[in-house]
């Protein structure tokens, strides 16, 4: 067998890439030809995934050993940190030197690299090396798989929809421009789409993963823009661009600070092979962020450290500077204490564990000049996890930077569906699932809210949005706030499972509301479908599955997936009670989710149709275009299957992923590593029979049967207003006007950047231009005119400002007076629903200071 | 599952399922029989909790009282048009997901409530040792010496007695009992009030003033 | 589920409570406003009843205040059937949106 099986997968990745090349070379006139080059090359890819993926299967924790002991030994076997491959021997002989551990061959996790470049940080021999290399892990087979997967499929269905495009000249029924078909270029650009996020998944250190982000932006850029006639579609791919610029800034200052002082980016130990002395190969390795970053078990020697330092371990070890009177060294000793300024960063070799307790009376100490270890500011380690996540906000479009995703609607429909589904949107959460050990708890909490806002405002913009495609968009924002919200509360399976099943199924609502386009002839308005179900049945009937998929219906992979989450979400808040909304957020709009998405359904496929010429000439896809939909289908029910079906916490993919969790996840009683944040909600979500003093049922029993109710809510509603017909829309839409107004408006958001954003920048153009014509000139005007632009700048000061603010007072109150005449309607019954809905607040606000004080 | 618990889930399901057909019927005299038995099923769950002069109570005056003053109420003011008026679709959006809400809220508070932290301690799951009608009778008047009978109607008293005679009963901790006499006088009379209020408001029309045309006089 | 106990009175009281709480904001027929308050009413003495059957320190004042939510109960629906008869002499018809008077 290969040695090393993880060049499978950079053969996948650079599949793509060739067929890029190919294409960008000599493919402009190649027509069909092109198409098939780049669906070949992705399909391939998808072949030597699969290959490699089997050839992990024998190593991942669904052939490995029981659920619970192989975490332990997974954790030792996985994480090479401080101590290579030779965990195994240092269990028998501890004191070994281990560093020149031999790395079974074909053993994962499987990397190789090579350094591509050499800059020095400026201390003494400490030049830090870029590198090109790659990681593959269990976390990266399951993306490489969904990703190919999906993508092969997308690709297929793109020879059919685009299939206009083979035209000479094309007509743009939108901008009404006649152009010459492109259908070459687009295959073109969705192969380098598929390279950049393979190569993003497959990176093992955080500058590749730059490298990758910025080729999956402008990909993105290009793709968007595919329609670039348009003015809506050029203005898109600016908005998609830019907004992303945002979030890579602090990707990029992340990024610096963890280069300036862990003097490396690669995210896990590497192991490198070294002449010595004596000229003999030994393989050295080399720490990875998470090893400098989390204390060790075990000294670099295998010797676990003393028990003084239990409450670090696993943990990022903060230190304060001793300022010991009279001492030379006092600014190099440090005491540990949790609540330090500094950071101390470890390294896989020479340190020794005795080291870091120095006995002088103190209980723990360190002076990092004795041990070789370097300390860094607590606030910049935040700082960096506080960049990085930003950039994952931009790409994952997250609060408040979720602003770019529905525009990017004005891309084809197939590349819409793979943005959202596979690849970069996906980037985002990927990325924060597997830096996942450098977060502090107050990152992780920030992670958790942005992703609890996200889930909640993107799904009220969906329920009121009319276009297909953009409900579908605004229910991705949500979707991927669902998986932040899981991340962020330790939910690092729940997350990433997630990611993987909403890939599936929300590929298929994309590519079956592009048949529903493509059979509407480019109509997306849902007002004007409607019955839609005699003319196009696989469609429908593929869609349905979706929609069940996305809204958590029992059975299908969503299910699992909300589940998960559901509980990862309520463990947490019964740890930290005064987080309590990031659960009752998600739980609500967990019905929102139904109710939106059946509405759409319902809207599109049943009922009377509303506008007869779309009506007459709907027909169904061709069957290149249908056949994606049905493997799609058959995936988005089965692909979270495990034995049994109907228990949701027995899906296979579910364990598969528990066995690539971070050890510091682990909350298994001889695991010394873990996070002393997350650790016990970990554990309350896994067994929770070992705390007898909450007084709770189960948490999955409980989160399950809250989301399911959630869901059979958001249904009926749908069902009731949308299908029986039994409550008037309209009606409903007229009594509350300004809310329907605030959520068709997309809560204002692309207002507020208008504010604060592209006005001061006008604004500031518009003052230097009045400094311009009247300091500048004023001055050389001399001091009269001066003079006299003072008496008129006094005089509207006291016209403008002084009468203003009396003028604004009287105003202010007089219209918050007319306002609140509103509340007082005169009827009896909705003073009781005011009576009600007062004491729901009082008693949550309430609830909610007590919880923040106690 | 005993069979106590079986006869709970019967009774309060039913009961909260009558309370919500009261909400959502909309012909006035179908929501007055659901509101009738939604009043039988509390009734029912008072007999459960073994609770049987305030069951007997809720029978008499809610069931035989106050449902056939409503009912009254109804015949009196239900004329044709009247009898359907139904709210607008908007009207139920909004109060049904205030209703979730109040539910959440309160379903939830009583979930996460901790009630070891109550004062006195929970009582065993045993209905002999509530007050019966005497006790609550000299509760009422004062007498600070109540304690739990010992016997429960329909429990034949054979079976009572060996419990206490073997010890199987414990003697409940001694405890003052309040005195209730001042606040039940205080309902007595408030009932009299507005039993007269009632009865001045609801009496024969008075004459109704009709105010001539200004133009006329 | 588990074994019933205060916990499950107390939800079906609530589900009681709400009931009226939303009957009441329902309903424009007067009548059907007295029934909400009628359940509202109901649910407290589902809860008393419940805390005087599971607590020592309720034993005796969760029955009386449940009596005491019964009589008052009563008289309400007394004082209220008055005056929706008042009303119905005055607007001949039980619509309480027709009584918008205090409208701001």
């Amino acid at each position: 067998m290969l040695e090393n099986p993880g060049w499978l997968f950079v053969g996948a990745t650079l599949l793509p890439l060739a067929s890029f090349l190919v294409l960008f070379i000599g493919g402009k006139h190649w027509g069909r030809a092109a198409g098939w080059i780049a669906t070949a090359a992705i399909g391939a890819a998808f072949v030597l995934s699969l290959i490699g993926a089997a050839l992990y299967l024998p190593y991942s924790g669904l052939f490995a050993h029981h659920h619970h002991d192989h975490h332990h030994v997974a954790g030792h076997e996985k994480h090479p940190h401080h101590h290579g491959q030779a965990q195994k021997s240092s269990h028998e002989h501890s004191h070994e030197h281990v560093t020149l551990a031999q790395r079974e061959p074909g053993v994962p996790p499987w990397q190789a690299g090579l350094i591509w470049a050499r800059v020095s940080t400026g201390g003494p021999g400490q030049a830090t090396a870029l590198r090109l290399g790659f990681y593959v892990d269990g976390l990266t087979v399951a993306m490489f798989v969904m990703i190919t997967l999906v993508a092969t499929l997308i690709h297929i269905f793109s020879t059919g929809y685009m299939a206009e495009e083979l035209q000479v000249e094309v007509h743009d029924h939108q901008s009404h421009v006649v152009r010459a078909g492109r259908y070459p270029r687009f295959f073109t650009y969705m192969s380098l789409f598929c390279f950049s996020m393979l190569n993003l998944v497959l990176a093992d250190n955080l500058f590749q993963i730059f490298i990758s982000w910025e080729l999956v932006g402008i990909c993105s850029y290009l793709l968007i823009g595919y329609y670039y006639e348009r003015r809506s579609a050029s203005n898109a791919a600016n908005k998609a661009f830019i907004t992303n610029r945002v979030g890579d800034a602090g990707f990029i200052i992340g990024a610096a600070i963890l280069w300036t002082y862990c003097g490396t980016l690669t995210l896990h130990d590497t192991v490198r092979e070294q002449k010595n002395a004596e000229g003999q190969l030994v393989r050295v390795v080399e720490p990875g962020l998470f090893s400098r970053l989390r204390m060790p078990a075990t000294d670099s020697h295998g010797t676990p450290l003393p028990g003084q330092l239990d409450e670090y371990i696993g943990n990022f070890a903060r230190v304060e500077p001793i300022l010991a009177r009279g001492s030379s060294d006092a600014v190099t000793r440090y005491r540990f204490s949790s609540s330090g300024p500094y950071v101390l960063l470890f390294t896989t070799d020479h340190f020794h564990g005795e080291d870091l307790v120095l006995d002088d009376g103190i209980s723990a100490s360190t002076s990092p000049s004795a041990t070789g270890l370097s300390v860094m500011p607590y606030w910049a380690l935040v700082l960096a996890g506080v960049g990085v996540f930003l950039g994952c906000v931009g790409k994952s479009a997250q609060f408040p930077l979720h602003v770019w995703l529905p525009d990017a609607m004005e891309g084809p429909t197939p590349v819409s569906a793979l943005i959202h589904a596979a690849t970069m949107v996906a980037a985002g959460v990927y990325l924060v699932g597997r830096a996942f050990p450098m977060f502090t708890p107050e990152v992780l909490l920030l992670i958790a809210y942005v992703g609890a806002i996200t889930l909640f405002v993107a799904a009220t913009i969906a329920l009121v949005q009319t276009d297909i495609k953009k409900v579908l968009a605004y229910s991705t924002v949500s979707q991927l706030g669902f998986m932040m919200l899981a991340l962020g509360v330790g939910g690092w399976i729940a997350g990433l499972f997630h990611l993987l099943t909403h890939a599936f199924f929300k590929a298929l609502l994309f590519l079956g509301s592009g048949s529903v386009i493509h059979g509407c002839h480019h109509e997306q308005d849902m007002m004007k479908m409607g019955g839609l179900y005699d003319k196009m049945k696989i469609t429908a009937l593929t869609m349905l599955v979706g929609v069940l998929a996305i809204a958590g219906a029992p059975l299908f992979s969503g299910w699992y997936s909300k589940d998960a989450i559901m509980v990862s979400a309520l463990a947490f808040v019964v740890h930290y009670p005064q987080h309590m909304l990031l659960f009752l957020l998600p739980l609500i709009t967990v019905a929102m989710t139904a109710f939106y998405m059946f509405r759409l359904w319902y809207l599109t496929f049943t009922g009377e149709p509303r506008d007869e010429h779309v009506y007459e000439h709907a027909h169904e896809s061709p069957a290149v275009m249908t056949v994606p939909l049905i493997v799609l289908a058959f995936f988005s029910v089965t692909v979270a299957w495990g034995w049994p079906p109907w228990d949701a916490h027995a899906s296979a993919l579910e364990h598969y992923l528990d066995h690539e969790m971070p050890i510091y996840l682990h909350p298994d009683p001889d695991n010394r590593q873990v996070d002393k944040f997350l650790a016990p909600v970990r554990k309350y979500a896994e067994q929770p029979e070992a705390f007898p003093n909450v007084q709770l049922p189960e948490p999955h029993a409980l989160a399950g049967l809250l989301a399911l109710l959630s869901a059979g809510i958001g249904f009926l509603l749908a069902t009731t207003i949308y299908y029986w017909g039994y409550l008037d829309p309209e009606g409903t839409r007229q009594q509350f006007a300004r809310v329907y107004d605030f959520l068709w408006e997309k809560w204002h958001f692309d207002e507020l950047y208008r504010w604060i954003a592209v006005r001061p920048a006008l604004v500031l153009a518009r003052v230097c231009r009045w400094f311009d014509l009247n300091v500048i000139d004023g001055l050389v005007d001399g001091s009269a005119r001066a003079t006299v632009r003072v008496s008129q700048w006094d005089g509207k000061f006291d016209l403008g400002i002084i009468d203003g603010l009396v003028n604004l007072t009287a105003d202010v109150i007089y219209a918050v007076g007319a306002w609140l005449r509103n509340v007082q309607t005169g009827f009896l019954r909705n003073y009781v629903l005011f009576l009600a809905l007062a004491a729901v607040g009082i008693f949550a606000l309430v609830s909610y200071i007590l919880a923040l004080v106690g | 599952m005993s069979v106590g618990d079986i006869l709970f889930w019967i009774v309060g399901l039913t009961t909260a399922l009558c309370a919500v057909m009261v909400v959502v019927t909309q012909h006035i005299v179908r929501c007055a029989i659901w509101l009738l038995f939604t009043l039988a099923g509390t009734a029912g769950l008072f007999f459960l909790l073994g609770l049987d002069f305030l069951g007997a109570t809720q029978l008499f005056v809610y069931v035989g009282g106050t449902l056939v003053l409503v009912i009254f109420g109804v015949m009196l003011t239900a004329t044709g048009p009247f009898i359907q008026l139904r709210a607008g679709a908007g009207e139920w959006a909004i109060a049904i997901i205030v209703g979730l809400l109040l539910y959440g809220l309160i379903a939830l508070s009583w979930l996460f409530a901790d009630w070891s932290k109550l004062p006195g301690s929970a009582l065993p799951d045993d209905p002999r040792r509530m007050y019966h009608t005497e006790q609550l009778g000299r509760a009422l008047l004062g007498d600070t010496s109540v304690q739990p009978s010992s016997v429960l109607p329909g429990v034949s008293g054979s079976r009572a007695a060996a419990d206490k005679a073997s010890g199987k009963l414990p003697e409940p901790p001694k405890r003052q009992a309040s005195a209730f006499l001042l606040p039940f006088e205080i309902v007595s009379v408030h009932l009299l009030v507005v039993l007269i209020g009632a009865a001045y408001l609801a009496r024969a029309k008075r004459k109704r003033v009709v105010m001539a045309p200004r133009e006329s006089l | 589920m588990g074994n019933v106990g205060l916990t499950q009175y107390l939800l079906i009281g609530a589900v009681l409570f709400v009931s009226g709480v939303v009957c009441m904001a329902i309903k424009r027929n007067a009548i059907g406003v007295l029934m909400g308050v009628e359940l509202v009413l109901n649910g407290a003495t589902v809860n008393f009843a419940a805390f005087a059957r599971f607590h020592e320190a309720f034993r005796v004042e969760g029955q009386i205040f449940a009596l005491f939510t019964i009589v008052l109960a009563a008289a309400e629906a007394a004082i209220a059937l008055a005056i929706v008869l008042n009303f119905y002499n005055n607007y001949l018809t039980v619509d309480v949106d027709s009584a918008e008077e205090l409208k701001g």
